[in-house]
């Protein structure tokens, strides 16, 4: 055997070398600097097949229809929709963005996705163009970075409890109050009525996590309050935080049995068949407690936990915020894009469409929930706190502290429990 | 030989796969390992053994998923080896019955883990769920001190008619003589269970108690139906840990953690040989 010309060790050091070598080759990586923002390049032809990359597979059938309107208009270009999970999204779909290959206009969470996009230099600096006059300013500011406007944040939220406003009326409450032991009352005299006041799904990180956007935001020293526990100058060891776990403390009686075991589905049932008078999510939970059935309008309203003086009546956050490539051939044809979607005429067929509400101004609503919700459009409403976490692990223990109070735990312990793995991960 | 060298060139399409497709990314994972690269941006910076650190002296998310874990472990694999094993010595004798249970049992192994995550959701809720209506109070997934152990009870549902199934084949495996010259001996229903069936259904055992273990570390899907994305702390797991870390756009941190993963499932996987063949007496 010896004498073979390639003997099985011959083979397995061939092997080895092989894989040493790919090794080292994997070891060049990614490497370089961050890009700075790219501007300009709106100048050439709007032609040619542009790629729409996001994750809203949901939403395909209504973008197919205003994809329509778009190709009507500019015949010389298609757009395809390059369609991602949302999970993928946060990793694979936005490495290829970044290649240019796809998503000549593109999608990104608020956030850190939206902040790592920026440090990548992916963004197109959209500051001066024409289309951010069709916009609501105060609901772009998500999309915004470093004085320019990279995104335009598209989809608009009220992450905010929803209410049953027959069933409120029904017990005395066609109005409900603008302090914390008005609204302990509310919830006392429901409770009272054989009424479930809260329905709260504690079991579901992504759900339940939506509360505390309300909870904060008056008792907040600041409206980045979040981004400054992340970042280490406040604390939620610090009274303000302390005050919100004691008031979560205070709501345990008024949520549902069992409420930190609660998946989405079974509050929003409670919520639907009208045993609960609040479910704390958010406006986009109307959709799906429709489908469950339910019959009544829709309102909106944020726990006020302050005495007076409240500074914030609710929430909004939006995500899905629309960009143009910068490594894209076509950044003309992906702004003349984006131009047509910020068309108010567009925008309402997409929100009624998607039954979501649109950062664009003077869009029509049609459908009866998003017209029920659009007051809260111009009322003073805070961007969604819990979003300023750019640390998911953060967020998580953060929220968690609620969730732990609700189940027994301590304010205190709890608050601790989550300082320290702020402070581990930061 | 000399004149068949050609035959060498055979294996090369299946190096070259196994190069691109493991030694390849292997290498990437351990290259990324001592980065804090954010799995997006250009750049990135060299950590040396900083994540490994971390890991191990200051983290104490990822110290709590490896306890939950270990904790899933145990109840999952003595729950799971115990009734699987209940179920196989019950049902092995083949009969229109037993055909028709073992179906029953094995059902659920056919599911998606997704569709299982949503039934016990269904099981466990507080407050429309299916032990509520029984009347068994609780919180369940949301009990901080129990909440993985009932994850554990579906991951039993979920995994035990196959268990039962390689248990009933060692049992076929058991000649029938053992049992005749059991019984003639005076040995009852016990003691033949305890000195012919159970030292003769050892490698099953040592098969099922492995496989169990690799779901155990593997019950990713399960746990995220469950408990929604990310887990909270009673309910992460090491899977889970990692998944968390890679979508917090830390790839270079969940590497690191990667590889302690593989290293727990090494150390954990070494001790089960140790302990089988301790108890085999070798």
């Amino acid at each position: 055997m010896s004498n073979h010309v390639f003997s099985r060790r011959g083979l397995l050091k061939a092997a080895g070398l092989a894989g040493g070598a790919v090794a080292l080759a994997a070891c060049a990586g990614p490497g370089g600097e961050a890009a700075p923002v790219a501007s300009g390049g709106f100048d050439g032809p709007v032609e040619g097949e542009l790629s729409f990359a996001h994750w809203r597979a949901e939403d395909k059938d209504v973008f197919d229809q205003v994809i329509a309107g778009f190709v009507q208009k500019n015949p010389k270009v298609t757009v395809r929709q390059d369609i991602s999970a949302s999970a993928d999204y946060q990793s694979t779909a936005l490495t290829k963005i970044r290649g240019g290959g796809t998503g000549d206009a593109f999608t990104a969470f608020r956030g850190a996705q939206f902040s790592n996009i920026a440090s990548a230099g992916v963004w197109t600096d959209l500051t001066g163009q024409s289309l951010i006059g069709a916009y609501d300013p105060a609901l772009i500011t998500a999309g915004a970075s470093g004085g320019k406007q990279l995104g335009l944040p598209y989809q608009l939220v009220f992450n905010m409890p929803v209410t049953n406003p027959e069933l409120l009326a029904q017990h005395g409450y066609a109005e409900l109050p603008r302090s914390w032991d008005g609204f302990l009352g509310v919830l006392d005299g429901l409770k009272g009525k054989g009424v479930t006041p809260i329905a709260w799904p504690g079991g579901d990180s992504g759900n339940g996590g939506q509360l505390i956007n309300s909870m904060v935001m008056n008792n907040a020293p600041a409206d980045d309050a979040f981004a400054q526990v992340e970042a280490g100058t406040l604390k939620v060891t610090d009274d303000w935080f302390l005050t919100t776990l004691k008031q979560y403390e205070q709501l345990k009686p008024y949520f549902q049995d069992g409420a930190t075991g609660t998946a989405n589905e079974a509050a929003m049932q409670l919520f639907a068949t009208g045993k609960a008078a609040f479910l704390a999510t958010g406006s986009y939970a109307a959709g799906p407690v429709r489908k469950l059935g339910a019959r009544f309008p829709f309102g909106l309203y944020a726990p006020i936990t302050v005495a007076s003086g409240a500074k914030y009546e609710g929430i909004f956050n939006a995500t899905f915020i629309l960009g143009v490539n910068a490594n894209s051939s076509k950044k003309a044809a992906a702004l003349a894009w984006l131009a047509h979607l910020s068309d108010p005429a567009v925008a309402s067929v997409y929100a009624n469409g998607t039954s979501q509400h649109v950062t664009v101004a003077g869009v029509e609503y049609t459908n009866a929930d998003l017209k029920a919700f659009a007051p809260w459009l111009t009322k003073k409403t805070l961007l969604a706190p819990r979003f300023q976490f750019n640390n998911l692990d953060v967020r998580t223990a953060v929220e968690e502290a609620a969730v732990k109070v609700v189940g027994g735990t301590e304010p205190e312990k709890a608050a601790e429990a989550a300082q320290r793995v702020v402070d581990q991960k930061r | 030989m000399r004149r068949h060298w050609g035959l060498y060139l055979f294996p090369i399409p299946a190096l070259a796969l196994y190069l691109a497709f493991f030694v390849l990314p292997a290498a990437q994972g351990l290259q990324y390992a001592i980065t804090d690269w954010d799995g997006f941006s250009p750049g990135f910076d060299w950590v040396g053994a900083g994540n490994f650190t971390r890991i191990v002296s200051a983290d104490d998310q990822f110290a709590n998923a490896l306890g939950n874990n270990l904790t899933f472990l145990l109840a999952v694999v003595s729950g799971q080896t115990v009734l699987a094993l209940g179920l196989a010595v019950l049902l092995a004798a083949r009969s229109r019955g037993s055909t028709a249970l073992r179906a029953l049992f094995f059902l659920p192994t056919v599911l998606s883990s997704i569709s299982v995550a949503f039934v016990w959701r269904f099981v466990y809720d507080p407050n429309l769920g299916l032990l509520h209506s029984v009347g068994v109070p609780g919180t369940f997934l949301g009990d901080e001190d129990t909440a993985i152990l009932w994850v554990a009870v579906a991951q039993i549902w979920f995994h035990a008619g196959q268990m039962m199934v390689l248990f009933i084949a060692g049992l076929h495996q058991i000649p029938a003589e053992l049992y005749e010259a059991a019984h003639v001996d005076g040995a009852g229903r016990w003691q033949r269970f305890r000195f012919v069936t159970w030292p003769l259904l050892a490698p099953a055992t040592a098969l099922v108690v492995a496989y169990t273990t690799i779901q155990s570390f593997k019950a990713f899907d399960l746990i995220l139906g469950l408990a929604g994305n990310p887990p909270r702390s009673s309910l992460d797991i090491l899977s889970t840990r990692i998944y968390t870390t890679f979508t917090n756009s830390r790839l270079g941190y969940a590497a690191a953690e990667s590889i302690v993963f593989m290293l727990a499932i090494g150390v954990v996987t070494w001790l089960q040989n140790r302990a089988a063949r301790i108890g085999a007496g070798r």
